[in-house]
């Protein structure tokens, strides 16, 4: 980038020359790529593949691939009521966690940089949720959250509110997921915003104050559109991760009550490995791949759109 | 000036406290008896540390740690070996760089559950299941994505300069990168191994699937499996998380800074 703007001794400057005869430094040999490749073939390509083949044939743990059964598996994936409303769940959950923790982690970064340009303990507050590993979230907040010794219903019982048991009505359920996601996530928004409000010029706010803009005014149309691209690559990234979410659901959950929390990763992992059904289960992954695909490409293509105003 | 910095700081250690609730509750649980956790309140009416012990005498702890360890280990040695080379091709290559970036992004979008019963079969028809190695393997390549996304950003704050220096000297593409740009993008290699590590320390998905054995199990598939139905062990759960949780907050809180660095290089390009 800023190569051209230096300059160049004469030796230096033929040196280049001879780089860019041979293609500089982009030719930068394919043999660097191939482990990724590799890796890639291994991870994505393969499993891909081999799941088709799942879908579309008779399997059990024990022997796979035994014979071709057509469109059998996906039919009885939609026929299940458990995975066709597990998509919704899934899709409800990504959109819902994500619009959440990017509003509540942008407004907790925009604190964070009036308070000053440097994190010090904010920085380790910020991290540990996010280095937590999810099971043990998933067994702190279940024990919080227990109706019988948990933390808020002892609070709740002392304040004289009567029970509270949020895991045991299907709304209380989700919305606890939520919250858990919510604690985890939070600080990884928060973080990623807040290094955007760094990059944003001081001239610029500067210059909002000076005119008489008020600091609501300023963060609405000054601040934000610089840091808009960043929003949007962070949902984009929320929402593949929330997505992926399993094992808060494993943990506090187990997809109930009934199968209201049941989202789609752990209605396929349940029927693939405690009900063995192995062949619907692919069909079923196969079928929420393409749910997450068509949202990240429609986000994507957002994504595209917001860069293009504001860059 | 002064008010106008004090409001933010009081919302700040609000969210402070909320982070922290759950971690606190962990601790104040970890040293109370079943009857005294189930009678109310919030803190010990005295100091019961019977639960360590006991917890230590139901579960295997020390296996499943050190087992948690060897596979995060393992995982992040290979994600790194695959991600430094990778990373310098999508940083350095100019378009086909980011046409594998592209694919590589791709990838990380499928949810790890597409992968599950595929890599099932694989492992055993090679016989890595149920082995420290196979899980190893698997959790190394899922976190691929992660660090080729974030040694990418390090490698290009490289200075060009230097590279096609060292390459008219003779070095070659993997001697540049051995020689000169990792030791320049040391600081990101460290952050993004960190950041693979914790992935690799706190999956549970692959875990759970391919290790059916015990003996086998990392510390987040036992402790997930720790739960009875009736009598929830509010104490012993506690300090089995905290065994957990110990030595992932010591290297965050020790390599802060450059977490956050490695995080932010990633998210900000």
């Amino acid at each position: 980038m800023s190569i051209a703007a230096a300059p160049a001794r004469p030796r230096q400057r033929a040196a280049r020359a001879v780089l860019r005869r041979r293609g500089g430094v982009a030719r930068t040999p394919l043999g660097l790529a191939l482990p990724v490749v590799a890796a890639l073939l291994v991870f994505s390509a393969f499993p891909f593949a081999y799941l088709l083949g799942l879908a579309t044939t008779d399997s059990t743990l024990a022997r796979p691939l035994q014979g071709w059964v057509g469109t059998e598996n996906v039919q009885a994936a939609l026929r299940s009521e458990a995975f066709t409303s597990s998509l919704g769940k899934s899709a409800g959950f990504a959109v819902g966690a994500s619009v959440l923790q990017l509003v509540l982690g942008t407004a907790l970064a925009l604190l964070l940089r009036a308070r000053g340009t440097r994190l010090g303990w904010a920085g380790v507050a910020l991290l540990l949720p996010l280095v937590t590993p999810p099971v043990m979230v998933g067994v702190a907040w279940k024990l919080l959250l227990a109706p019988v010794g948990g933390a808020f219903a002892s609070i709740s019982s002392t304040l004289g509110l009567g029970a509270f048991n949020p895991l045991g009505s299907s709304t209380g359920a989700f919305a606890s997921l939520l919250v858990i996601d919510t604690w985890q996530w939070t600080p990884f928004v928060c973080l990623l915003v807040y290094a955007a409000l760094l990059g944003v010029p001081r001239e610029l706010v500067d210059a909002a104050r000076i005119d008489g803009a008020s600091a609501w005014q300023t963060a609405r149309h000054v601040v934000l559109p610089c840091i808009a691209g960043t929003l949007v690559a962070v949902l984009v990234l929320r929402l593949v991760i929330a997505f992926k979410v399993f094992d808060i659901v494993y943990v506090v959950t187990a997809g109930g009550p009934g199968f209201s929390t049941t989202l789609s990763t752990f209605e396929i992992h349940r029927e693939a490995l405690q009900n063995f059904q192995v062949g619907t289960a692919a069909a079923a992954t196969v079928l929420f791949s393409l749910l997450v695909g068509v949202f990240v490409t429609v986000v994507s293509r957002l994504q595209r759109r917001a860069n293009g105003v504001a860059g | 000036m002064t008010r106008a910095r004090r409001w933010p700081s009081a919302v700040l250690a609000a969210a402070v406290a909320v982070s922290s609730v759950p971690l606190l509750y962990l601790v104040t649980l970890s040293l109370r008896s079943r009857d005294d956790v189930l009678s109310g309140g919030l803190l010990p009416e005295r100091l019961f540390w019977d639960n360590w012990p006991d917890t230590f005498a139901t579960l295997d702890l020390g296996r499943f740690l050190l087992n948690s360890w060897v596979v995060a280990l393992l995982a992040v040695a290979l994600t790194l070996a695959l991600a430094i080379p990778g990373a310098y091709y999508t940083a350095r290559a100019g378009r086909p760089g980011e046409r594998l970036a592209g694919l590589v992004m791709a990838s990380y979008c499928a949810p790890p559950v597409v992968a599950v019963l595929p890599l099932f079969f694989l492992l055993r028809s090679i016989g890595l299941n149920n082995t420290l190695p196979g899980l190893a393997l698997v959790v190394g390549l899922a976190n691929l994505p992660v660090a080729v996304w974030l040694l990418d950003g390090f490698i290009r704050r490289v200075p060009r300069e230097i590279e096609e220096a060292a390459w008219l000297d003779g070095l070659g593409p993997w001697g540049t990168l051995r020689r000169i740009v990792a030791p320049l993008a040391a600081p990101g290699i460290v952050a993004a191994g960190l950041i693979c590590f914790f992935l690799a320390y706190n999956e549970l998905l692959f875990a759970m699937s391919f290790q059916q054995q015990t003996s086998m199990q990392t510390l987040p598939v036992a402790l997930s499996l720790f739960q009875g139905d009736r009598n929830i062990e509010f104490g012993q759960q506690a300090v089995a998380s905290l065994v957990g949780i110990a030595p992932v907050y010591l290297l965050a809180v020790l390599a802060q800074r450059r977490l956050v660095a490695g995080l932010v290089a990633g998210g900000v390009k």
